[in-house]
Parts: structure tokens; sequence; C-alpha cells
């Protein structure tokens, strides 16, 4: 009995594997980046590869554990969401509208806590964000938002 | 007597063109573009009736007010007024504005469908003139 059940929660872990996750590809290849082109300061350049790209270019680091069913499932959903929102690889294929609503959009979820998402750090720790780190990233954003009207 | 008529209805004609024709308030970017973006008389009415209460400088509701306060809209950045005018196309989109809970009390609040088409045609199309399209 025991074995039965044991024999079918591995069948059913085994199964699951071959439902497709949809997770996004990963490219190197991004000619609208925001970092490839801007001269933008190390600091930040550091921070938004270690704590924001993840999900929100596509240059997407999936570990081993992302391979693997049901999380996959979970870490695809974050990536695809991510990028809808905001994808620092096609940058500067936005508008100026748009791209000012995003800056403004950076701020608040950067210094209210808001990103990067809880869950993402638990994995990751060297992506969580000191109170230096929000503000450096926050001081950019505010400088490069005035920029897009001089 | 048909003439005063006349002459009435051409007062009353003009008052309505002088009244249709002046922007309800005209808010400027604090920017060195200086570009401005104007609140007709119609969108100024459903804002006072169903936003401006919790969102302005004064109000008591602390997160309505630092999301967003329309007397303040003159003193911040162009790109964070574009973000505001965006979200506000966006809370309507998603039916979180006015909040429920606050509708439930003041039922007299609430936007109808008119009204929030009205408000984010006027949000999206002052952020597109803001950004110069």
């Amino acid at each position: 009995m025991k074995k039965t059940i044991w024999l079918l929660l591995i069948g059913i872990v085994v199964l699951i594997q071959l439902i497709p996750t949809g997770r996004p590809e990963s490219t190197d290849n991004n000619p609208n980046d925001l970092i490839v082109n801007n001269n933008l300061p190390d600091s930040v350049v550091s921070i938004l590869q270690t704590s924001c790209y993840d999900c929100h270019s596509n240059q997407s680091v999936y570990p081993w554990y992302s391979y693997v069913a049901p999380v996959s499932w979970l870490v695809a959903r974050d990536v695809r969401n991510g990028k809808e929102e905001l994808n620092f690889s096609e940058w500067e294929s936005l508008d100026k509208m748009k791209k000012a609503k995003l800056i403004d959009d950076i701020i608040e979820e950067v210094s209210d806590g808001g990103m990067p998402l809880q869950i993402y750090p638990l994995m990751h720790p060297e992506a969580k964000l000191t109170k230096s780190d929000r503000q450096m990233i926050v001081d950019w954003a505010e400088s490069y938002g005035e920029s897009l009207f001089e | 007597m048909r003439k005063l008529f006349f002459t009435l209805l051409m007062a009353v004609t003009a008052l309505l063109f002088f009244n249709f024709t002046t922007p309800g308030g005209e808010v400027k970017a604090n920017d060195s573009n200086d570009k401005t973006i104007e609140i007709p008389e119609n969108v100024q009415t459903i804002l006072d009736n169903s936003c401006y209460g919790c969102h302005n400088s004064d109000s008591k509701n602390q997160k309505g007010r630092d999301k967003l306060s329309f007397d303040k809209l003159n003193s911040i950045k162009t790109y964070k007024v574009i973000g505001k005018l965006t979200d506000i196309a966006d809370v309507l989109n998603e039916g979180e504005m006015p909040p429920k809970k606050f509708l439930d009390n003041y039922p007299e609040r609430a936007l109808s469908d008119e009204d929030k088409e009205t408000l984010k045609n006027w949000a999206t199309d002052a952020a597109a003139n803001l950004a110069g399209k």
C-alpha cells in the first residue's frame, strides 16, 4: 500500500516534468539594452545585473532547480511577468512616455521595498538590496528621468 | 421684444463659448522644457467629486496623498507627472479607484463609465503631450 503511494507520487513528479513551463529563452544579444546604450555608474550596473536582470531582461540566469517542476512553473511565471512589466534588454525601443512611466515605477518599487520580490533573495542572497543600494538606484533613476526632458 | 430676446440669446451663447474655451486650470510642469498640461473643466469636475478628497497635499489619507496629490502636479518633474498620469489610466482600467470601501460610505462619489473614459482619455493624452508625442 505504502509502496503504491510512493510509486504514484514519483510517477506524478516525473510526469509533471513533461508539462511545458513557458520559460522565456535567454540571449546575450540585446542591442537595445539599457546598460549597453547608456553610460551608467558601475555600481548601478552591478546592482541591476545582480538584483533585477534575472526577471527584467533577456539575460535570465536559470539555476538548476528552475528546470524542475513545480518550481520551474513559478520561476517561469515570475520571469514572464517581470519582462512584461519591464524589460531592460528592450529599453531603447521604448518611447519617452513609457520610459518616464517606468522610471517613476522603478523609483517607487525600489524605494518602498516592493522589488525585488521577497521570494527572490531567498535563493539569491546576493540580490538583497541594502538601503544604500536602493538609494543608488533611486538617485540614478531620478537623474535619468530628468535627463529625458532636458 | 424680439430684439431683446435675440440679444439675450447671443449673450448666453457668447458666455457658453467663453466657458468652453477657457481651460479649467493649467498645470505647469516644473521642467526645463516648461511644458504644460491642461485640466479641462469637465475633468476638473470629476476629479473634485471623486478623487481630490484623498489626493491632495492636505489630505488626511497619507497613502492617497503620497501616491498622488493633484495640487502638487505643478511641482514635480515631468517624468513623474507622466508616471502619475499613466497610473491614473491604469487604476481606472483595473477598477481600483475610487476604493470600494470609500464608495460604500460615499456612493455618490462613484465614477460613471463615462466619467472613467473622460479621465482616462485626459490622462493618456496629457501624458503623451508631455512626452512630446
